[in-house]
């Protein structure tokens, strides 16, 4: 078992890394906590295009598939617990028992950050993601009808993949704000950055929104007018004047108190409105789960566009402690496009460390790949994902130069 | 009362998988074999897996895939598993977490208000 | 407005409240926040709040950016003693 690549997470970035190092011939052990391969990958159920859809379950069992028939060993249903570095081995701490690398990976993914609503505690309240994998892995209802509090890229596509398989979504709207929701709670920043996705969203409002809101006082108008009632998108009404103020109910979600606000986000006194609803999303956004990278005594650095705390890294996706590598949402967070790319660099990094037949070019051409596959992305999920990554590079060689001085 | 989504317009007919039975607080329920116990246990209608050890605030599943421990309950006598991903086999006993019988004093400055 | 019963970590139920009052009287950072709170102490180890009571700490201190605020502490997951010790 020593002489194993361990990766960690079978999410994208983890999946596609152990097929690529499973292609030159190197021995790979995949530990995931969850009871199927695929991570977050698993719930995305999206129209790429009429009629093309990017379906998680389908794409996750390609992969599982894939790395099965190269041999990959994959153990699920296994947590990590600790991971701590002896001589020049890592040791995995799991509830399985302790495995040991030279080489690790780190695919650990994204958790998400929610905001707090009064209410938030009941039996009906989880966050969206909760909803999509209840949704489209184990094909429950988490409910028949919903709020959605938090309008961003996420919530409007789990949205829409509630419509259609038949749960009702009441509404889409903002939470009250307080310190917590940053700009999730001002109807102006929404529209901002909803206007920054305007080419993934084939919705009346996202089209108003790019031909006449592009300057300030267009934007200001927009949203002053704004219906209060909202404007449809795929049948979901879309609220950006409407907050809820409380979730309720006795023993579990009976409804949301939702009230009217003001273009800077405030309460209008008196405007409170009870809706009937039987479960509440949370969708507040992702941020990396870096913790194995913390306990291995990795430096970090925040990074807003990146989603948080983020774990130094290069191109190559080493981490500066030898045999430490990350993929995936733990280096930022977007789409899963992105993420197997990146665990093909990885990979192919640590072949190359390996000393299979594993070019400096093979690693190039995976990472402008990497770079390809951002520019093309689908989804993003900070508009300004590019500048963190090339801030995070910027600090990368600072702190090479810092060490090596 | 929630559902199961057994046709869906892109991923089609759900396939059809072995019935498993298993309990939940002493009733019986059924599940589908290897599916989440938080799946099986909403399939059937039931939201609230655990009260709060101190509060007794009732609670359920909230993140679904194992970070946030809300849905965790007493599975064949062993503490604290997620319900989230625990696979439902047959013949399973589950238990709902419970308050704790003594109370923990409220030293916090604001407590009781 | 209904923050006093705004939970923000589930695990302890510590209110935003609580936490926004702490920070403000100590000024502190957000370990010190965690510490005095017992929020980001429960069974999920702060996975579900980290992100709050860090932002909370952070409105009156500028962030450093440079590490993180919360340390994580090993074992992120509940360990039994019984897979510990092997005894099974």
């Amino acid at each position: 078992m020593e002489n194993k690549v361990i990766i960690i997470g079978a999410g994208p970035a983890g999946l596609s890394a152990a097929i690529t190092l499973a292609e030159k011939n190197i021995a790979v052990l995949v530990i995931d906590e969850y009871l199927y391969a695929g991570g977050r990958l698993l719930g995305q159920l999206y129209e790429e295009s009429p009629g093309k859809w990017w379906n998680g379950i389908v794409e996750s069992k390609r992969l599982f598939e894939r790395a099965k028939a190269l041999n990959v060993e994959l153990l699920l249903q296994t947590s990590v617990s600790d991971l701590e570095k002896i001589e020049q081995e890592w040791i995995v701490h799991t509830n399985k028992g302790v495995f040991r690398t030279r080489q690790l990976l780190l695919a650990t993914g994204a958790a998400e950050s929610p905001f707090p609503i009064p209410g938030w505690t009941l039996p009906g309240v989880m966050s969206v993601g909760a909803a999509q994998v209840m949704t489209n892995v184990h094909r429950v209802k988490p409910g028949k009808r919903g709020v959605i509090i938090g309008v961003n890229v996420l919530s409007s596509a789990i949205a829409m993949e509630l419509q259609i398989a038949g749960v009702q979504v009441a509404a889409i709207t903002l939470p009250a704000t307080n310190l917590l929701t940053k700009d999730s709670g001002n109807p102006i920043e929404v529209m901002n950055s909803l206007l920054h996705v305007s080419h993934m969203a084939p919705s009346p409002l996202v089209k108003i929104g790019s031909k006449f809101m592009k300057n300030e006082f267009m934007k200001k108008l927009g949203i002053t007018f704004y219906p209060k009632n909202g404007v449809k998108m795929w049948d979901i009404p879309i609220m950006l004047r409407k907050a809820v103020v409380e979730i309720v109910g006795k023993d579990q979600v009976e409804g949301v108190v939702i009230a009217t606000v003001n273009t800077d986000g405030s309460i209008v006194p008196g405007s409170e409105k009870r809706i009937k609803a039987d479960f509440v999303c949370i969708a507040g956004g992702l941020y990396p789960l870096a913790e194995l990278a913390s306990l291995a005594g990795c430096p970090f650095h925040y990074i807003e566009q990146l989603g948080g705390f983020i774990p130094l890294h290069n191109e190559q996706m080493e981490t500066n402690l030898d045999g430490l590598h990350v993929a995936g949402n733990i280096t930022g967070i977007e789409g899963a496009k992105v993420a197997l790319a990146q665990g093909k660099v990885a990979a192919l990094t640590i072949a190359h460390k390996l000393g299979t037949s594993t070019t400096q070019q093979e690693i190039q051409r995976a990472i402008e790949d990497v770079e390809t596959t951002r520019a093309n992305a689908h989804i993003q999920f900070h508009p300004e994902v590019l500048a963190g990554r090339q801030q995070l590079k910027k600090i990368w060689i600072e702190s090479y130069l810092n060490v090596t001085n | 009362m929630t559902e199961r989504i057994l046709s869906h317009p892109v991923l089609g007919v759900l396939p059809s998988k072995e019935k498993v039975s298993f309990t939940f607080d002493d009733k019986e329920y059924e599940g589908y074999k290897g599916e989440s116990l938080a799946a099986a246990l909403l399939a059937n209608g039931i939201r609230t897996l655990r009260v709060h050890e101190e509060t007794g605030h009732p609670r359920g599943i909230y993140c679904n895939i194992g970070h946030c421990f809300e849905c965790r309950v007493n599975v064949n006598g062993l503490e604290g598993e997620r319900a989230c991903i625990t696979p439902v086999s047959n013949g399973m006993v589950v238990n709902s977490g419970k308050t704790l019988p003594t109370s923990v004093r409220d030293w916090r400055k604001n407590n009781g208000k | 407005m209904q923050n006093k019963s705004m939970i923000v970590c589930r695990c302890e139920e510590v209110s935003y409240d609580e936490l926004v009052e702490v920070a403000s009287e100590n000024n502190c950072s957000a370990r010190e926040l965690k510490l005095r709170t017992r929020a980001g102490m429960g069974y999920c180890g702060g996975r579900t709040c980290r992100t709050m009571v860090d932002q909370i700490a952070h409105k009156h201190r500028t962030r450093l950016d440079c590490e993180i605020s919360l340390k994580y502490q090993a074992p992120i997951r509940p360990v039994r003693f019984a897979d510990l010790g092997e005894v099974k």
